[in-house]
């Protein structure tokens, strides 16, 4: 099958284009421990390759230099006909630059190239035309004028494409090797097409004044953020548990049909049970995606990268590692494939390692309950705070205040080896447009099906091997089962935290997902469905003497605790390196089991 | 004087880069459009010396002190 190749500079409407030409069957590559995604889709009969957008072929950043590689394997390769470049018409200067790198590039590799000039339709709002003829004489290859959005022009253009992939060679035009020269004639070609650029830049820097305004923009950030973080908790939970709801249905249908048995059981608690916590993770993911993909094509996502950069800078971090610990609150996982937008890959990396401390939905049953069975309900502080909600807050700030600490030694720490590659926050303000619901269709999509592909696997396996260890011998409940009997040896080391073996394995069983400890202390302490009666459960453990110690320093242990394969695996995923996703899982492992211990001596 | 000690609304132009830049970065600060004598306006200058934002060319671009006091203007 031919291909063709679509690159392009970032904002210049790649992506939008990429879905109008390719139906709704996309595939997407990723690479281990880069932000290299490479969509691929079917148009005509040809293979539509998306590359990242990027504003040179000469890389800065190990990312880039990946994704550049990639490009220059794909341009080489015999089954590649054609590279089609976008340009943002509305920004041609920098546009042609990286254009006419690719043109050169193509051509070297005798293959031909077509030009896009997207957002035609801004031009002709802004009462402007381009000679799209002259433009086209000045760069030696066709130039197709069009609206991705508006759909301007599309229609021609997929008519011409096939014709002119098979026609071959299209571009025979002579550019000039040195980078300068590039950029020159780049300035020259858009001074006699292009279209003035204060026009197009005064309605975007209008609206900068009100959004990066020092009060009014700070009141709109943290009006955007309010949105965000309330659209992860209310609108995702009714699809949660909507996926709950089908994963039980389905579950006592099945084990209706096989009727009781072991085979039963085990579809029951560690596939269903297992297997099935995790998936209902799934739209909130899902819906997270969503939002931020909204911010990002809208334009705000850049920002809100500049408003929190200086703050966040005291700690090594960049303004662009605000969104990614923002979606840890809801789940670890999107907060690290938010972290891919992150210009510095050490930056990248600290941020990555510390979203895990922000306090992710999964420990927020764990935190109900060991709140009510410490704080009486009635309690306030200073006679105003509702003492349990106070204390949530709590929580959630210990969490954020270890994750500035962390980013703040892991900086110092790395500083010394600190490449010399590494990005400067350069940042550029895109114009705001109102996104189109394909792309991010397709992302929220995808996010779902990479976050099932990546932990999947090993949520199975955890699952499995608890279920093996807690149901046999058989009939012994979990009491008596092999996991309890490890708990009954490993006791030792969760003695000092002031708990007993029940607690113990329960924090076992909480590494597939933190709200399963919930679950395991219910039927520990002899209740089914404590899931559902948190309170039921407090008035148990209350009972049976759980010390203020002790509670205090679990309830610290589950804020730090890396307690989650799927995000272990998805930081193996996403840094590429095993050796620091479970890495950091033991570190943080060690540091919550510290903080527990010094709790309990300090407390008791 | 450096782009950092650009304030907003003044307009000067690219003169060239502080030695200490490394090629690479250097490089694609030209790609982005700082060129000498490309004129170039400050929009924005954020409290706590957060990052600046300049209208060069075509583009809006938003740059962090660092960066910023590595190039160097010609007052218009
Ligand atoms: N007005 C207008 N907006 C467009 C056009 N093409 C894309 N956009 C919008 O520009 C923004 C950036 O586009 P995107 O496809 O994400 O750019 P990419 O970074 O090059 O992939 C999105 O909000 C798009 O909806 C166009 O032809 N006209």
């Amino acid at each position: 099958m031919q291909r063709i190749i679509l690159v392009g500079k970032p904002n210049s409407g790649k992506s939008l284009l990429f879905n109008q030409l390719t139906g709704l069957r996309q595939k997407v590559a990723n690479f281990p421990g880069v932000t290299v995604e490479l969509k691929s889709g079917q148009f005509d009969e040809f293979e539509l390759i998306d590359f990242p957008g990027t504003y040179s072929l000469n890389s800065l950043s190990r990312d880039e230099q990946i994704a550049i590689e990639k490009l220059n394997i794909a341009v080489h390769d015999e089954h590649t006909s054609m590279v089609v470049c976008v340009l943002d018409a509305t920004r041609l200067e920098r546009s042609l630059v990286f254009g006419l790198q690719a043109q050169r590039l193509a051509e070297e590799n005798g293959k031909s190239v077509v030009f896009v000039l997207n957002m035609i339709d801004e031009v002709q709002k802004h009462g402007f035309e381009i000679d799209v003829d002259g433009l086209q004489q000045a760069l030696g290859a066709p130039v197709f004028a069009l609206s991705a959005k508006k759909l301007i022009g599309v229609a021609e253009f997929k008519k011409a494409l096939p014709a002119l992939v098979k026609q071959g060679k299209t571009s025979h035009h002579d550019i000039p090797e040195a980078r300068e020269k590039v950029i020159e004639r780049a300035r020259n070609i858009s001074k006699q097409y292009g279209i003035q650029a204060d026009v197009v830049l005064k309605s975007q820097n209008r609206i900068d004044r009100f959004l990066l305004h020092n009060v009014l923009g700070g009141v709109a950030f943290l009006a955007v953020m309010f949105l965000l973080f309330q659209s992860i908790f209310t609108w995702a939970t009714p699809l949660m548990d909507g996926v709950e709801w089908c994963i039980t249905e389905f579950a006592h249908w099945l084990t209706a049909l096989i009727g009781p048995g072991m085979i039963s059981d085990f579809l029951n608690d560690a596939v269903f049970g297992g297997v099935g916590a995790f998936l209902v993770f799934v739209p909130q993911i899902m819906v997270l995606t969503f939002i931020i993909g909204l911010l990002e094509d809208s334009g705000y996502l850049a920002r809100a990268a500049l408003i929190c950069h200086k703050p966040l800078s005291y700690f090594g971090l960049s303004g662009r590692s605000f969104i990614p610990y923002l979606s840890g609150f809801a789940c670890a996982i999107p907060g690290i494939m938010a972290a891919r937008t992150i210009e510095s890959p050490r930056k990248r990396l600290i941020t990555m390692m510390t979203i895990p401390l922000m306090s992710c939905s999964a420990r927020l049953p764990v935190y109900a309950l060991l709140v009510a069975v410490l704080i009486p309900e009635d309690a306030t502080l200073f006679g105003i705070f509702d003492f349990r909600g106070a204390a949530f807050f709590g929580l959630y700030l210990f969490g954020i205040i270890v994750a500035l600490i962390v980013s703040l030694l892991l900086n110092r720490f790395t500083r010394n080896q600190s490449d010399e590659m590494d990005m400067p926050f350069i940042l550029e303000l895109p114009s705001y447009r109102v996104p189109h619901w394909k792309p991010l269709f397709h992302r929220v999509l995808n996010s779902g099906k990479y976050f099932i592909r990546r932990a999947a696997p090993v949520i199975f396996i955890i699952s499995l091997c608890l279920w093996v260890l807690g149901y046999f011998p058989q009939g012994a409940g979990l009491q008596g089962s092999f996991l309890g009997q490890i708990g009954h040896i490993i006791e030792p080391i969760f003695e000092p935290m002031g708990l007993d073996w029940r607690y113990g394995v329960a924090i076992i069983m909480s590494f597939l997902a933190r709200e399963v400890f919930v679950g395991a202390l219910g039927t520990l302490f002899g209740m089914a469905g404590a899931d559902d009666n948190i309170a039921g459960l407090a008035a148990n453990i209350q009972a049976d003497g759980l010390t203020l110690g002790a509670g205090l320093g679990l309830l610290l242990f589950y804020v730090v605790a890396l307690q989650c394969v799927a995000t272990v695996a998805t930081l193996r995923a996403e840094t590429g390196k095993g050796s620091i996703a479970w890495g950091l899982m033991a570190a943080y492992g060690v540091l919550a089991y510290i903080i527990a211990v010094v709790t309990f001596q300090l407390v008791s | 004087m450096t782009l950092w000690d650009l304030q907003a609304n003044q307009i000067a132009h690219v003169q060239n880069f502080h030695n200490a830049l490394s090629t690479t970065v250097a490089n694609r600060l030209e790609e982005m459009g700082f060129c000498q004598g490309q004129p170039i306006v400050c929009l924005r200058r954020s409290p706590l010396k957060g990052p600046l934002v300049v209208q060069l060319g075509d583009c809006v671009y938003s740059l962090e002190q660092t960066i910023a006091e590595q190039i160097h203007l010609t007052a218009a």
